[in-house]
């Protein structure tokens, strides 16, 4: 306290700066703790040979004094000038002097001042803090402390109006934080933490002055968490939440496809199995993607055919790759509408009549086997390529046989898709059932109605007798279901039933050329023997109506190179049981469209 | 039709808002002291009357203080602190106690008649005191306005407690012997050419000790008629 000085209008230094202690004696400080009475300390500075008592004698003046008065009382230990009530005086200047012996005077102008501006009151008392709450969480709590006006500091009569500053910080902290100033004697602290130890301090001022009073003595407060549990009982929210989010989130992923699904259906587009419907539209045959996969494709059939399993309305055009070796001798003989119209091409192909795997035919008939049986013969094996509602096995059973997968076409809701040709024209239905193809411009759509009606009739059983089947061949009118997916049952269905009638009759339709079998049937027959094209050669006697070769060929696999091949190589295996892939195990199919007799011809 | 009826009802509820708000402002504001509480006019409590001419006098007091510490960071004024002590304010020649004792001794009649006369002695100085630093370009606008303020403020002040007095006789608090007339000593001080060469500096550092005088002297005048609250 030496070094601190008072700011009074000019007493005691300006403002609250720390002066330096001058050498000679002087005031030190004056402070009023009531606004009643007030104190003054002196120093004797470097000047030691005055430092003891009564060497330096203190004296005042005032404005109601007319000369120096000495101190009223003397604390000499202190160095101290105590004045009383009586010689004190509110809003009046007081200068203080200091006096040695012989009178010597040691008096600064600074240390004038009015008692007003030198009070300082003593720190509140009573300092004590009660628990208002703790948080839901038990981690903060509000705290009310108390305190009461210094007994110095006369409140009651009016004669000092004081305010209090609360200080608080936390244990181990050093800076301390200051609430506002309060009138009352009580103030509230928030947001205390629970399990810290707090430390807090007051102290005050005169109203509308700057001059603070000392610190009281602190008080510590803690509150200690009773439950140990509030603890774990975040982290196992926390924990049990993230959980449940991560469990959703895989849930969601591992579920993807079918959520997919069900949010966003697919719009159907056409699908052949193992090509990219995108390349299709391009254009790009060369660039489509075959692979031997399981006489799918690689890439997004898969995916597609896994999924549409149930769709009956899928459909979709298997090109079979398998015998992409064998097929690659064929690629160099002539172009397609060579192979197509050639028919001694010792080809041996196996048709490529391709369903969708995932097209599950409502099939209510339980007498159909999944697999063919491996007795049919090549006819009725042909036939059952040729003709779409192909069953999902690969073994052409007997005539009937086509029959049989001609109702299932009519009756089954999906679709097949006739894989053995892109665009192809059919002009006319042999006989025997034979579909031929032809460029034309006509286009001639078998109908199998009446076959297909009389199946039924039939009760779709093996008909094993040539007759019959060559009745029902003739009388069938196939059905050539040659459009999308979506629209092959439209097709099929307003397609009026178009008797196919003796090959001359040219049937107008979808545009698809159709070769009129030829009288060198047994030709192909025998190729298709020795496994050669299937093809009917337009120039057939009955090709009146068919001028040209059809410009439409038939896809009829791919190789390993992934190139269309249109006169695949013949088959090797004989026809195995193999639901999925019916036609791989068609030995040396023929392609395309054959006719009947070319059927009969043709052996497994 | 929609925008007719939103602003039908924006229109009723401004106005009403409007009358709500003034009534209360006009309530506040021209609080006649009635006789008795009948007649429609606000009655003030004498204890709320008091705590607003303190609050209004520890206001001015603040602003004194303000004032004064910038005049002595920026006019270092001489310290001829003895000079100062026996240089008198205008005020001086106004008895008012010194001390706490003197103080609560003294009468509560006598007590008002000084507050009063204490504040009409200062309207017009202080009025003076704001043209003066109007006028002068050394002094920021931030401090004349102040000086506006302390000077409305003490208008106001003193009309206040002029209020508090007439309630109090009213009451019976105080016997009616306290004049509203300005004291002639006040007048006196108020016309003396005294306070005319007294300097800025000076005028502020009397009225700083006067506006402490004030409020002290109302708050023990409240204390002692109305102990109950906030003493």
């Amino acid at each position: 306290w030496m070094n601190v000085t008072i700011a009074s209008e000019g007493g005691m230094g300006i403002g609250d700066e720390k002066r330096q202690a001058p050498p000679e004696p002087h005031i030190t400080e004056c402070i009023s703790r009531d606004q009643a009475t007030f104190q003054c300390w002196w120093s004797p500075g470097n000047f030691h040979n005055l430092s003891s008592p009564g060497a330096l004698r203190l004296f005042y003046i005032n404005s109601l004094a007319s000369e120096w008065k000495e101190c009223p009382k003397y604390v000499h230990p202190n160095r101290e000038c105590f004045f009383d009530n009586n010689h004190t005086s509110i809003w009046i200047p007081y200068c203080m002097q200091l006096r040695g012996q012989n009178n010597v005077t040691y008096y600064n102008e600074e240390d004038c001042f009015r008692v007003e501006n030198i009070v300082r009151p003593d720190p509140p008392v009573s300092l004590n803090w009660t628990l208002l709450n703790i948080s839901p969480s038990g981690l903060n709590y509000d705290v009310m402390v108390n305190w009461e006006a210094p007994p110095s500091a006369d409140v009651k009569t009016g004669w000092m109006r004081i305010e209090y500053e609360i200080q608080y910080r936390a244990g181990n902290t050093t800076k301390w934080d200051a609430l506002e100033m309060q009138r009352q004697t009580q103030q509230t602290i928030f947001g205390l933490h629970v399990g810290k130890e707090y430390e807090v301090h007051i102290r005050c001022r005169m109203r509308s002055f700057v001059r603070f009073g000392e610190f009281s003595d602190p008080i510590f407060i803690q509150v200690i968490s009773s439950k140990g549990s509030t603890f774990p009982l975040t982290l196992v929210l926390v924990f049990g939440i993230t959980g449940v989010l991560i469990l959703v989130m895989l849930i969601v992923s591992s579920q993807q496809r079918r959520l997919m699904m069900i949010l966003l259906p697919p719009v159907p587009a056409p699908k052949i199995k193992g090509i990219d419907p995108e390349l299709l539209k391009k254009g790009k045959l060369d660039d489509l993607n075959f692979s031997s996969t399981g006489g799918g494709l690689g890439g997004p059939p898969t995916y597609a055919t896994d999924f549409y399993q149930d769709e009956l309305w899928v459909e979709f055009i298997e090109v079979d790759a398998e015998d992409a070796g064998t097929g690659e001798k064929e690629d160099n003989q002539g172009s397609d509408t060579q192979r197509l119209l050639d028919v001694p091409q010792p080809i041996s192909h196996h048709m490529n009549i391709g369903f969708s795997n995932a097209v599950s035919f409502p099939d209510s008939d339980s007498g159909r086997a999944s697999c063919y049986d491996p007795d049919v013969p090549d006819q009725d094996t042909l036939m059952a390529t040729l003709l779409p509602g192909q069953p999902e096995d690969g073994e052409v059973k007997t005539s009937p046989a086509p029959e049989r997968l001609l109702i299932r076409t009519q009756t089954a809701g999906p679709q097949t898709w006739f894989n053995t040709d892109f665009y192809a024209q059919v002009s006319n239905v042999m006989p025997t059932g034979g579909v031929v193809l032809s460029p034309g411009q006509q286009l001639r759509i078998q109908e199998s109605t009446s076959g297909t009606e009389e199946e039924p009739q039939q009760g779709k059983e093996h008909k094993g007798s040539e007759d019959s089947e060559e009745e029902k061949e003739k009388e069938e009118q196939f059905q050539l279901l040659v459009v999308d997916p979506e629209g092959g049952r439209q097709a099929a269905e307003s397609n009026t039933p178009q008797m196919f009638a003796p090959p001359s009759s040219p049937i107008p339709g979808e545009g698809y050329q159709t070769i009129l079998p030829q009288p060198a049937e047994t030709e192909p027959a025998a190729t298709a023997e020795d496994g050669q094209s299937p093809y009917i050669l337009p120039d057939s006697p009955q090709s009146q109506v068919f001028a040209r070769v059809a410009d439409y060929t038939v896809v009829q696999e791919l190789n390993s190179q992934h190139s269309l091949l249109l006169n695949p190589p013949p088959r090797q295996s004989p026809p195995a049981c193999r639901p999925q892939h019916p036609l791989k195990a068609l030995p040396s199919m023929p392609v395309g469209y054959i006719t009947p007799d070319l059927l009969g011809s043709l052996s497994p | 039709m929609m925008h007719g009826t939103i602003r039908s009802v924006s229109c009723v509820w401004v106005v009403w808002v409007c009358l709500f708000f003034c009534s209360s402002v006009t309530m506040v504001g021209a609080a006649p002291i009635c006789a008795n509480a009948q007649g429609g006019c606000h009655v003030l409590s004498l204890a709320n009357l008091f705590d607003r001419v303190i609050q209004h006098s520890a206001r001015t007091h603040g602003i004194s203080n303000n004032l004064h510490t910038e005049f002595e960071q920026y006019f270092m004024p001489s310290k001829n602190h003895i000079g100062r002590v026996s240089r008198n304010c205008h005020t001086s020649s106004i008895l008012t106690p010194n001390g706490k004792d003197n103080a609560q001794r003294m009468a509560r009649e006598e007590l008002t008649e000084v507050i009063l006369k204490l504040l009409v002695a200062w309207r017009d100085p202080l009025w003076h005191f704001h043209q003066s630093m109007a006028h002068h370009h050394d002094f920021n606008n931030f401090s004349s306005n102040k000086a506006l303020e302390m000077s409305n403020m003490v208008h106001e002040l003193h009309k206040g407690v002029e209020k508090v007095a007439e309630k109090m006789q009213v009451l019976g608090i105080i016997s009616n012997t306290v004049s509203s007339l300005v004291s002639p000593e006040a007048l006196l001080a108020s016309d003396s050419s005294e306070w005319r060469p007294m300097r800025d500096y000076d005028l502020l550092y009397c009225f700083r000790r006067d506006s402490n005088k004030v409020q002290n002297y109302l708050k023990i005048l409240k204390c002692r008629i109305i102990p109950e609250h906030g003493c």
